[in-house]
C-alpha cells in the first residue's frame, strides 16, 4: 500500500473524532443505529453498529451450477434491526440470519479510519474467513482475488482484543481515491467518515441511507 | 565492548525451553507422552509445531483432531504474538521448561484467530512490517521492495536463517542522513492484567531539540503506571526478549536492535517478583 501523497487521504485523530460525533448525531436523527464507544482506559473509542442480514439458502438446484456468489448477492437483503423474536425466528426456518457488528477504529499508523466487522449466525456460530470472502459484492469480487490476504484478514480488535474481520487500510487508500476527485484540500469541508464509510462499506455488506450526504460539517480550522 | 551486530544475533536466536503436553479430556487410543522442545523467540507458535501436531496427532484417531491451539495454566495463547512475547508476559518468573497445553478440540472463537495455513502467518507477519514501515519511513522502503524481498523476509524468519532475513531487513533499518533516526517508533505494550491487548501510540525517536528520547521517555509518556514514582519502589518490570532494558536507552537504538522480525518493539510489563 502507497503512502505517496498521503499527505492527500490522511485524517488526524482530533479531526477523526469530530467527524464521528457528526456522523453519530445523523445516525440518531435518522435512527440508523451508529454509537460512539469511548473506552475506559485511555478515553479513545470507536463508531459500533449492530444489524442483521437474512441470506436465503434455498437456492433452486439449476441456479446452483452458477457462480454462489451473485446468488447470494442478489438474495441478500437487509432487514430492520427491530425484528421481534417471533419474526426472526419465523424468517430463520428457510433462511439464515447473520448478526453483523461494524466497529470504525483509527489507525495512527496509516492515520485512516480502519474498518472492523464480526458475524454470526443466531446460534452463535461465527462465520468463517472464507465465508466472510464468499458474501463479499460481486463487484468486488476480482478485487478480492487479486490479494484475499491484504483486503480482509481475521485481526485482534486493538481495544477490544477479541478477534474481528478487517478491511485493510491500504485498500482504503484506493477505493477513497478512486472516489474523491481532486485533492483532498478541495473536500476538507466534506466529513471524511460519510465519504469513506460510503465506499467502503459495501464491499462488506454495509450501506449507509442517502440522507447522509447531506451532511454538512461546521467550518473547523 | 559487544558490538552491536552481536545483539542482533542474541536476538533471532533466543530460546525457550517447554513442554508440551496434551490436554486430559482429548481423547487417546494409546497414553500421550509429553514434547519438549526449544521455542524460537522471534517466531510463532503455528509456524515452529508442526512436530508437536504430529506427535499427538499419532495417539488420536482422526475424527477428533481438529485445528490445534495451545494455553498456559487456562489462558489461550494468541499465535500471532511472537512466542518471545507470550512467554515473557505470561510466564517469565516461572520454572522452566515453559508448560504449554496442547488442544484439538473446542477452539475458543471469541479469544483466538484462526490458522489454518501457513499463509494466515505469512499475511499477518508481513501486514506487522507494512505497519511498522508506515510508522517508519511512511511505507517508503517497503514499497520500493520487490515481491522477492518480501517473500525473503518471510523464508528468513520461517527457515531461521538469519542472514537471509537481515540482508532485507537491514534496509527496514535505515533512515535518511539528514534525520536522526525513524519518523515514529514501531512499538507496542503489552500488560496482562489489561482488557486492552496493547498499547500503541504515534511516538518520536527525537524530540524537537534534537536529544534521544530513551525507553523511559516513551513509558512516562505513554503508559506512565509501569514507572514507579521516583521515591516508591518499583512494582513492574518492563521486559524485552526477556531482559530489562536500562530506561536509559535510547528507543532508537531499541528499534534498531531489539525489533522482533516483525520490526516492532513488543514491551511486556510484568509483576515484579517479590522475594
Amino acid at each position: 500500500c502507497s503512502m505517496a501523497g498521503e499527505e492527500d487521504f490522511f485524517l488526524e485523530e482530533k479531526r477523526f473524532k469530530q467527524h464521528c460525533e457528526e456522523f453519530v448525531k445523523h445516525s440518531q436523527q435518522i435512527g440508523d443505529g451508529w454509537e460512539w464507544r469511548t473506552s475506559k482506559d485511555l478515553g479513545d473509542g470507536y463508531l459500533s453498529k449492530t444489524h442483521f442480514q437474512v441470506r436465503n439458502r434455498h437456492i433452486p438446484p439449476d441456479l446452483k451450477e452458477k457462480t454462489n456468489d451473485n446468488i447470494e448477492q442478489t438474495l441478500l437483503a437487509h432487514v430492520e434491526e427491530s425484528l421481534d423474536d417471533s419474526q426472526v425466528a419465523a424468517v430463520c426456518t428457510t433462511d439464515e440470519v447473520i448478526r453483523y457488528e461494524y466497529h470504525v477504529l483509527y489507525s495512527s499508523s496509516y492515520q485512516v479510519p480502519v474498518l472492523y466487522f464480526r458475524a454470526c449466525f443466531l446460534d452463535g456460530r461465527p462465520l468463517t474467513l472464507e465465508e466472510i470472502w464468499r458474501s463479499v459484492h460481486a463487484c468486488y469480487q476480482d478485487r478480492l482475488q487479486e490479494g484475499p490476504w491484504d483486503t480482509i484478514t481475521q485481526q485482534e480488535h486493538p481495544i477490544l482484543g477479541q478477534p474481528f474481520f478487517v478491511l485493510h487500510p491500504c485498500r482504503t487508500k484506493e477505493f477513497v481515491s478512486a472516489v474523491v476527485t481532486g485533492p483532498w484540500k478541495h473536500n476538507r469541508h466534506k466529513n471524511y467518515i460519510i465519504l469513506w464509510l460510503s465506499t467502503v462499506g459495501p464491499v462488506v455488506g454495509l450501506s449507509l441511507p442517502l440522507s447522509y450526504a447531506k451532511v454538512a460539517p461546521e467550518q473547523n480550522s | 565492548m559487544t558490538d552491536d551486530k552481536d545483539v542482533l544475533r542474541d536476538v533471532w536466536f533466543g530460546r525457550i525451553p517447554t513442554c508440551f503436553t496434551l490436554y486430559q479430556d482429548e481423547i487417546t487410543e494409546r497414553e500421550a507422552e509429553p514434547y519438549y522442545l526449544l521455542l524460537p523467540r522471534i517466531s510463532y507458535l503455528t509456524l515452529v509445531t508442526d512436530k508437536v501436531k504430529k506427535h499427538f496427532q499419532k495417539v488420536m484417531r482422526q475424527e477428533e483432531v481438529s485445528e490445534i491451539w495451545f494455553e498456559y495454566e487456562g489462558t489461550p495463547l494468541k499465535w500471532h504474538y511472537p512466542i518471545g512475547l507470550l512467554f515473557d508476559l505470561h510466564a517469565s518468573n516461572t520454572a522452566l521448561p515453559w508448560s504449554i497445553t496442547v488442544h484439538f478440540k473446542n477452539f475458543p472463537e471469541k479469544d483466538l484467530l484462526h490458522c489454518h495455513s501457513k499463509d494466515v502467518i505469512e499475511a499477518h507477519f508481513m501486514a506487522c512490517i507494512k505497519e511498522a514501515d508506515a510508522l517508519k519511513h511512511k511505507s517508503q522502503v517497503i514499497n520500493e521492495m520487490q515481491k522477492k524481498d518480501h517473500k525473503q523476509l518471510w523464508m528468513g524468519l520461517q527457515n531461521d536463517k538469519f542472514e537471509q532475513f537481515w540482508a532485507i531487513n537491514r534496509k527496514l533499518m535505515e533512515y535518511p542522513a539528514e534525520d536522526n533516526g525513524f519518523r515514529y517508533i514501531p512499538f507496542r505494550i503489552y500488560q496482562a492484567t489489561t482488557e486492552r491487548p496493547f498499547i500503541q501510540k504515534l511516538f518520536r525517536p527525537i524530540a524537537s531539540g534534537g536529544q534521544l528520547h530513551t525507553l523511559g521517555d516513551l513509558l512516562k509518556d505513554v503508559c506512565p503506571s509501569a514507572i514507579a514514582p521516583e521515591d516508591g519502589e518499583q512494582k513492574t518490570q518492563v521486559m524485552i526478549h526477556g531482559i530489562e532494558p536500562m530506561l536509559e536507552t535510547p528507543i532508537q537504538w531499541l528499534s534498531e536492535h531489539m525489533s522482533y522480525p516483525d520490526n516492532f518493539l513488543h514491551i511486556s510489563i510484568i509483576p515484579r517478583p517479590t522475594d
